[in-house]
């Protein structure tokens, strides 16, 4: 029986304490107000609370009466019915507290991550009607969905988000959407859906056009200057579609802008994006960069938001880079620089022919030959074996370096043949004497080192 | 004295390059290439096309070769007979195409396949894509074969036969007809 009563004892403690500390924390939200007269406070709220006790505590604080006041929030003007907590306020949001000009005529919660408060009767009476396109799907879905971005800093990955609402003109985010987006076009392209600017200063107000962007929703507000990137093709998988891949249903996935709709999981998103890389197989957009399209090769797909591939690791993103910066370089007639260890890109006039790289190693070199810089026509390979290191421009760190590097060098010019378009060092180990360069995509015939022809198929295609 | 510009883009990066990464990703590839195939599998074991029998118990000792045994379909030029296909995966499957031949004693005499049981279809290497899978590429073969209006072989099988590598996909093929 004491035992009991022992037991019963701790339990009624341990619950005490459970409930006081829970207390403790639901009513620690810190806010800053902002007015449209250039004015901030600094006040702690409880989630429990409505908007109007929110205006009653802001406006004897901003020198106002709480009927005059609107609180605006992510785009809409919070009526005094909803609760704190359902606005998807993080600690450090800031709230618009503006004197009203009008009157209030359509109550609705504000645009949030919590996609469920998305005018969502409205949007599935439509979706009755017709049929809906992929962008409004999510937001039918009644459980909590989210948006997902980069967040640079301080996430440095991919984290969910929060969409927010801002002036185009007058950056301010004290306006009012005159309608809700009904698409991701409406989101991420600017000119798409006016608001109301409640800023006094704001030269374009009061009508003005809403921009929106995204916030990233898993570390503390560090001011309205923070902001992620969105990426939008990350999706919860509402549908419950299987990766293209493995054939596994994950949550969430990447959907391609392909017609279709091509769906992978992140995984296999990664594996498709490091085995094209390691064959250099993306496509240079001009555009839209560096980037790949739906692996089933679908067209219109090419992922426009190359921060998506901030999804690979620090490493390959390491190698997106570098392929990526390789890539443009040659594509506008640049040249890598050819010192070993080095490569820098090095973007030159067409007519130039003496090449610095100033940047990078600092070393001198001819364009034609990318051989050290020399005065009058260039070597061909068999004279530059002669006369070895002597032709290059003497820098006492390459010199020092070359004995080692020597045996390489030797290794790489007895094995290799330069690519006759790029002169990239290409080794053949096996298989046809089709050869396609990895690096500038030029088919070219490993016998007669000149473009692939038919000829070179008929006389020694298979050696 | 030459003008010239530099725009330097990236720093230095320091040469041997991305091999951490590489036993990572390759460890990867290992696990979306067994858990696809097994996949594929069973759903092959479980609702396969009309015609079409894999070799269950050679597949599961060595899931990268499957044997994969067709007959020709009814009242087409290769009813009755049987066939037998060759599934060979690489490590990047099914980013990268399976290797498929013919093998066995009866190879189809068709337009698009040469004696050595290699086939000329454009789903095997160009237009691979990961959404395909073995089930489909039976499916294409079956429907090639049966849209065949006259059995002959290529007209450069000889030549073909005589230089081509043993891997199909090291041919550069031309997909010069696709009504056969």
């Amino acid at each position: 029986m004491s035992l009991l009563s022992i037991l019963f004892d701790f339990f009624q403690s341990v619950f005490h304490l459970i409930w006081f500390s829970r207390n403790s924390i639901t009513n620690s939200l810190s806010i800053y107000v902002k007015s449209n007269t250039g004015n901030t406070v600094s006040v702690d709220l409880d989630p429990k609370w409505d908007i109007k006790n929110v205006k009653e505590v802001v406006a004897p604080r901003l020198g106002l009466e709480p009927e005059e006041v609107k609180i605006i929030f992510a785009g809409k003007e919070l009526p005094d019915s909803v609760l704190l907590e359902e606005c998807d306020l993080g600690q450090q949001s800031i709230l618009h507290a503006v004197k009203s000009r009008k009157k209030l005529v359509s109550e609705s919660k504000p645009l949030c991550e919590t996609l469920l408060d998305f005018s969502l009767s409205e949007i599935s009476e439509r979706a009755e009607e017709e049929e809906t396109t992929l962008d409004d799907d999510e937001k039918i879905i009644p459980e909590k969905a989210h948006f997902y971005v980069y967040c640079a800093s301080p996430c440095k990955g991919m984290r969910t988000g929060k969409l927010r609402v801002r002036c185009a003109n007058c950056k301010s985010g004290a306006i009012t959407v005159d309608r809700d987006p009904q698409s991701w076009a409406d989101v991420l392209e600017s000119e798409r859906i006016s608001g109301h600017c409640e800023e006094e200063t704001c030269s374009s107000g009061p009508i003005s056009w809403v921009e929106f962007y995204f916030k990233c929703a898993e570390h503390t507000s560090q001011g309205e200057m923070d902001q992620a990137v969105p990426l939008y093709l990350i999706r919860p998988n509402s549908q419950h579609v299987p990766c293209l891949a493995c054939g596994d249903v994950s949550d969430p996935v990447l959907v391609f802008s392909c017609s279709v709709g091509h769906v992978t999981c992140l995984e296999c998103f990664n594996l498709y994006c490091v085995s094209r890389l390691r064959e250099r197989q993306f496509t240079m957009d001009e555009t839209h960069g560096y980037t790949l399209p739906c692996p089933a090769g679908c067209e219109d797909s090419l992922i426009k938001e190359i921060h998506h591939f901030h999804l690979l690791n620090d490493e390959h993103y390491a190698m997106y880079q570098r392929f990526g910066m390789e890539e443009y370089v040659l594509k506008n007639g640049g040249v890598l620089c050819p010192q070993p260890g080095c490569g820098a890109g090095i973007l030159v006039e067409p007519d130039c022919t003496r090449i610095t790289c100033a940047g990078g190693c600092g070393y001198v070199f001819c364009r034609n030959c990318l051989q050290g810089y020399h005065i009058g026509e260039c070597e061909t390979v068999e004279e530059i074996e002669k006369t070895g290191t002597s032709s290059y421009a003497v820098n006492p760190e390459c010199v020092s370096q070359a004995r080692w590097d020597e045996a390489s060098k030797v290794a790489i010019k007895v094995t290799t043949k330069p690519c006759p378009k790029c002169r990239t060092a290409t080794e053949r180990d096996g298989g046809c004497m089709h050869m396609l360069c990895t690096r500038c995509a030029f088919q070219w015939c490993w016998v007669c080192q000149i473009e692939w022809n038919r000829d070179c198929m008929g006389r020694h295609w298979f050696g | 004295m030459p003008t010239y510009l530099t725009i330097y883009l990236l720093p230095t990066l320091a040469e041997p390059l991305f091999h951490c990464s590489t036993k990572l990703y390759v460890n990867q590839l290992r696990v979306l290439l067994t858990k696809r195939l097994q996949k594929e599998l069973l759903s092959l074991i479980k609702d396969p096309p009309p015609g079409v029998l894999v070799d269950s118990e050679k597949a599961e000792q060595n899931l990268s070769i499957w044997t994969i045994y067709m007959k020709g379909a009814d009242e087409t030029l290769f009813a009755g007979e049987e066939f037998q296909l060759q599934f060979k995966f690489s490590p990047k499957y099914p980013f990268d195409s399976p290797e498929v031949t013919f093998i066995g004693p009866n190879i189809p005499v068709h337009p698009h396949v040469y004696s050595n049981g290699h086939i000329c279809l454009s789903i095997l290497t160009e237009d691979w894509s990961p959404a395909l899978s073995v089930q489909s590429v039976c499916l294409s073969i079956i429907s090639m074969l049966s849209s065949c209006k006259e059995k002959k072989r290529p007209s450069d099988n000889a030549f073909y036969v005589k230089t081509c590598s043993k891997n199909p996909k090291k041919t550069k093929w031309w997909y010069h007809d696709d009504t056969v």
